[in-house]
């Protein structure tokens, strides 16, 4: 067997094969789940008490001429191009493009794996996101911990939107004149980037949300549920809402250059071949590219390479397209790539409103059918183009 | 290299914006020791006022911070921890 291997079902694999079987090339996509979850929607999930239909079979979402194996990946012999699966199963290949995501990894924090067993996350799954509405539903009052436990997480806006979707909640419950709500983060600031930050900061003040910058989670206490950081300082609280530290997929590669310290792939940051090698790539969450973990990003590069296994010219240019859900009914994109900075793109309730029907379009996007739409809408929303439209929102976080 | 001995680490977050630079500067804290040293090779201008304000607020030794070869260079010791 040769062809094209894709290893992992997510959002860039699946668009990525279904773009290539249009071109008539032989795919086989390997997955470790029978199914495909749209992991956005964990977000109101857990803290809207949304419904949970945000999973598809993922071989009904391939087209009927790409080949699907259910298996799990443990090994990658780059020099032989092979890859292997715990059943013993192996896949040859003529390229490979690895697309097996992030997985959240609490125990890389001490305490924190017994905290999200308690009182589950948004980042770990539909099971953990509805165990976190349960203890959403009987907070009577105290105080409500909520950030990230690693700098880097899947989704960078997520952890201050779920903070404003949680102050929202607690107001409608009459709850919130009885919390404290504290934010914490890593970063010196509410937002990394800084013009975001502008639109964010203000926001979390306003609602009385109390934010403690460079505090990076060293160590959680379950019993007493304090919250300790390397920095030296401590949250106490009664409701921790931690978002997970993430690694890459538990795969083992030949060459082991190939991965991080995380078990992120190294890969160019604009060809995306993974480092030493000439046909295997990497897309989206697995890689250790320099960009956020997103949807967007993990589509946009599944083009990128798509482009390069037709033989066309094509770079990843660091794109991203985050989707931010301000709670307040409006809504803004960060929106950035390696040559210009994030845009101050100001809040409007359309752009939550697409952040919405993302819920329903996803499904369709991953068909590959509407490329030229996304390729109009990306390219209308450049950053560059942002910047000239809206010449005072446009700022060089330089200070 | 003795895994008890302290060490100098070089972390080049050049062409990153957006977490940027403070991101490998978080990781790179998480995984150092005391008397450690971290060399932070950036090129987005936000990550002077970034460091300063981290080596404050960590009670850690910004050594020196200085352009080179169209970088911004910083050297950070490891205090507290
Ligand atoms: C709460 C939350 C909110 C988010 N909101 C947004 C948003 O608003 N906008 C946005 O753009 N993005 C958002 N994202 C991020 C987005 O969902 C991911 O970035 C995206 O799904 C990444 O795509 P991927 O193809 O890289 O990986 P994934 O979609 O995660 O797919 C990885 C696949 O690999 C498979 N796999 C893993 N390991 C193996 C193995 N060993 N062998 C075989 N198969 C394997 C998995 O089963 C899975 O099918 C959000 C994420 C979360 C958690």
């Amino acid at each position: 067997m040769g062809g094209v291997l894709i290893l992992g079902g997510g959002t860039g694999g699946t668009l990525l094969a279904n773009m290539l079987a249009r071109r008539g090339i032989e795919i086989t996509v390997v997955s470790e789940s029978p199914e495909h979850l749209f992991q956005p929607a964990l977000l109101y999930i857990a803290l809207a008490g949304a419904g949970a239909d945000i999973v598809r079979d993922e071989r009904a979402l391939l087209a009927k001429r790409v080949r699907f194996a259910r298996e799990r990946i443990v090994r990658v012999n780059l020099a032989a191009h092979r890859a292997e699966a715990a059943s013993g199963a192996r896949f040859d290949y003529d390229s490979l493009v690895v697309a097996t995501g992030a997985r959240a990894e609490p125990a890389q924090i001490p305490g924190l794996a017994e905290i999200a067993e308690r009182y589950g996350n948004y980042h770990s799954g539909i099971t953990a996101a509805q165990k976190l509405w349960k203890a959403l539903d009987s907070f009577r009052g105290g105080t409500v911990a909520v950030g990230q436990a690693s700098p880097i997480c899947v989704c960078p806006p997520s952890p201050v939107e779920g903070v404003l979707l949680i102050d929202k909640l607690l107001r409608r419950r009459w709850l919130r004149s009885k919390s404290r709500l504290i934010f914490f983060t890593p970063f010196p600031r509410t937002y990394p980037a800084e013009p975001i930050n502008e639109i964010v900061e203000p926001l979390l003040k306003a609602r009385g949300i109390e934010v403690k910058t460079f505090f990076d989670v060293d160590r959680v206490e379950p019993a007493s549920r304090t919250i300790f950081s390397i920095e030296g300082e401590r949250i106490d609280c009664d409701l921790p809402i931690i978002v997970p530290p993430v690694c890459g997929a538990d795969v083992a590669y030949e060459p082991d250059g190939a991965l991080n310290a995380d078990r992120f792939i190294a890969v160019d940051k604009k060809t995306l071949r993974i480092k030493d090698t000439d046909s295997a790539y990497a897309i989206g969450d697995a890689t250790d590219l320099p960009t956020s973990k997103a949807g967007a990003g993990a589509h946009l590069q599944a083009k990128t390479v798509f482009r390069e296994l037709m033989g066309e010219p094509a770079e990843f240019n660091g794109r991203t397209h985050c989707a931010f859900d301000l709670g307040n009914g409006t809504g803004t994109f960060v929106i950035s790539s390696y040559s210009a900075p994030a845009v101050r793109y100001p809040p409007t309730r359309i752009k939550r409103l697409m952040k919405m029907l993302m819920g329903r379009v996803y499904w369709l996007s991953l068909s590959g059918l509407f490329e030229t739409i996304f390729n109009w809408y990306f390219s209308w929303t450049a950053p560059e183009r942002l910047a000239a439209r809206w010449p005072r929102f446009w700022r060089r976080a330089n200070r | 290299m003795d895994a008890g001995a302290t060490r100098r680490r070089v972390v080049d977050a050049r062409d990153k914006s957006c977490p940027g630079p403070i991101t490998d500067l978080a990781l790179a804290y998480r995984r150092s020791k005391i008397g450690d040293v971290i060399e932070l090779w950036a090129t987005d201008p936000g990550v002077r006022a970034d460091v300063r304000a981290w080596a404050a607020k960590t009670g850690n030794e910004l050594v020196s911070l200085e352009d080179k070869s169209g970088a911004i260079v910083s050297v950070l010791r490891i205090l507290r921890r």
